[in-house]
């Protein structure tokens, strides 16, 4: 146990920094977004969009940050090795992980399986709502306050039969699917942090808050 | 020291901020890039539309270059990081050294060690769990060994190679004054 202190002390000053601002701020957004779409505001409501709308925009900043951001954040230094996964879990459950200066394996995987499920949810979103931002909905939705129904007339002809009805209910199927997924998966990364750190000797979350990782 | 970790919290907060200016402009990016989605389909080439295309476009330019001058602090305070790391690692090492030379014993540079670290013979005292008299003893023995005459001797010791020039050559040089070690008694006395 001792020379793994050891190890882990002098590998501390080159991570001693790993998650930049911009890192911190999108996960932490993310999280919120997840949290208040699956379990606190109405499906479909104009709060719903709203915040879909902002996760779209969080999570194309992180892929963009992805490809442009400092080493620890690109895509580069986390590529998906499901094998070097296994191993890390292994090596997790003897509790003796390695210490990573990005996402560990088994935690790059989660991040992309997070993000694909965040991509799908997002997109399928769109398809049912017909692409409209929330401030076109919020205009509709006054308009027809206001009296004037010809907003509903021209956007239910439009795409409410045959073909698009069906596209609309696979989407709103899988929109579901995947978003419980998504929120399934998140509790699984939660606890595979909360594990990590165990095993580590460190608090892992303390690093996405504050960007210390010691 | 204080200064510098002052500075960093400084940069870091800034650093913050810019991102948190980042992930605004992105959302508010893509509310305007689905709204001239949404009047490009309905009416395409209408001056409306081109205009808030080309607003659209500034602001996603300025997303860009934000985040190639965040990317850029990032960088530069890596850097400056390193080389702080390097520079405690150096004089940790160096430290290390010198007293290996002087052939300290384990206990003598624990206290040596504290010592530098501006500690005086109670503090230390407290630390290690001895009595003062001992400790006193040990740092008697360590500035004898290092013929040096006391603590700020000793702490100049390894302040001097820092200090590049400064003053006139002779008298600023503990080390060329090997005589009078044993003073040291005199200056820890409280």
């Amino acid at each position: 146990m001792s020379d793994h202190v050891d190890t882990g002390a002098r590998a501390a000053p080159e991570i001693a920094q790993p998650w930049d601002p911009v890192v911190r701020l999108t996960h932490w957004s993310i999280a919120a977004a997840v949290i208040a779409n699956g379990l606190l505001t109405k499906p479909g409501g104009t709060i719903h969009v709203w915040v879909g709308w902002a996760a779209m925009a969080v999570l194309a900043l992180r892929l963009v940050w992805g490809l442009i951001g400092p080493a620890e954040a690109r895509f580069a230094s986390f590529l998906p090795a499901p094998r070097a996964a296994v191993s890390h879990l292994a090596d997790l459950l003897r509790g003796r992980p390695r210490e990573h200066s990005s996402h560990n394996p088994a935690g790059a995987i989660m991040a992309y399986a997070l993000w694909a499920c965040l991509a799908v949810v997002i997109g399928t979103g769109l398809v049912m709502t017909g692409g409209k931002s929330p401030i076109t909905i919020a205009e509709e939705k006054a308009a027809v306050a206001a009296g004037d129904w010809s907003v509903l007339v021209t956007g239910n002809a439009g795409d409410r039969h045959g073909d698009e009805e069906g596209l609309g209910e696979v989407a709103e199927e899988i929109h579901k699917v995947t978003a419980n997924l998504m929120l399934l998966l998140a509790l699984l990364h939660v606890a595979g942090v909360a594990v990590e750190s165990r095993a580590l000797g460190r608090n892992l979350v303390r690093g996405m808050v504050t960007g210390r990782r010691r | 020291m204080s200064g510098a970790s002052h500075t960093l919290a400084k940069l870091k907060r800034r650093q913050l901020g810019l991102a948190g200016v980042i992930v605004l402009q992105c959302v508010a990016a893509v509310f305007f890039v689905g709204d001239v989605v949404v009047d490009l389909v309905q009416s395409p080439l209408a001056e409306h539309a081109l205009l808030e295309m080309l607003v659209t476009l500034a602001l996603i330019v300025g997303i860009g270059l934000n985040a190639c001058q965040l990317r850029r602090m990032l960088e530069r305070m890596r850097v400056q990081d390193r080389a702080l790391g390097t520079a405690r690692g150096d004089l940790a090492r160096i430290v290390e050294t010198q007293f290996e030379t002087w052939c300290l014993t384990p206990a003598e540079r624990d206290v040596g060690l504290l010592a530098l670290k501006g500690l005086d013979a109670a503090e230390i005292a407290e630390i290690r769990g001895a009595a003062k008299g001992t400790v006193r003893a040990q740092l008697t023995r360590i500035y004898a060994k290092a013929g040096v005459s006391g603590r700020a001797q000793f702490a100049a010791w390894f302040v001097e190679d820092l200090l590049d020039g400064g003053l006139g050559t002779a008298g600023s040089n503990p080390r060329g004054r090997p005589g009078a070690p044993i003073q040291a008694e005199r200056l820890d006395q409280e």
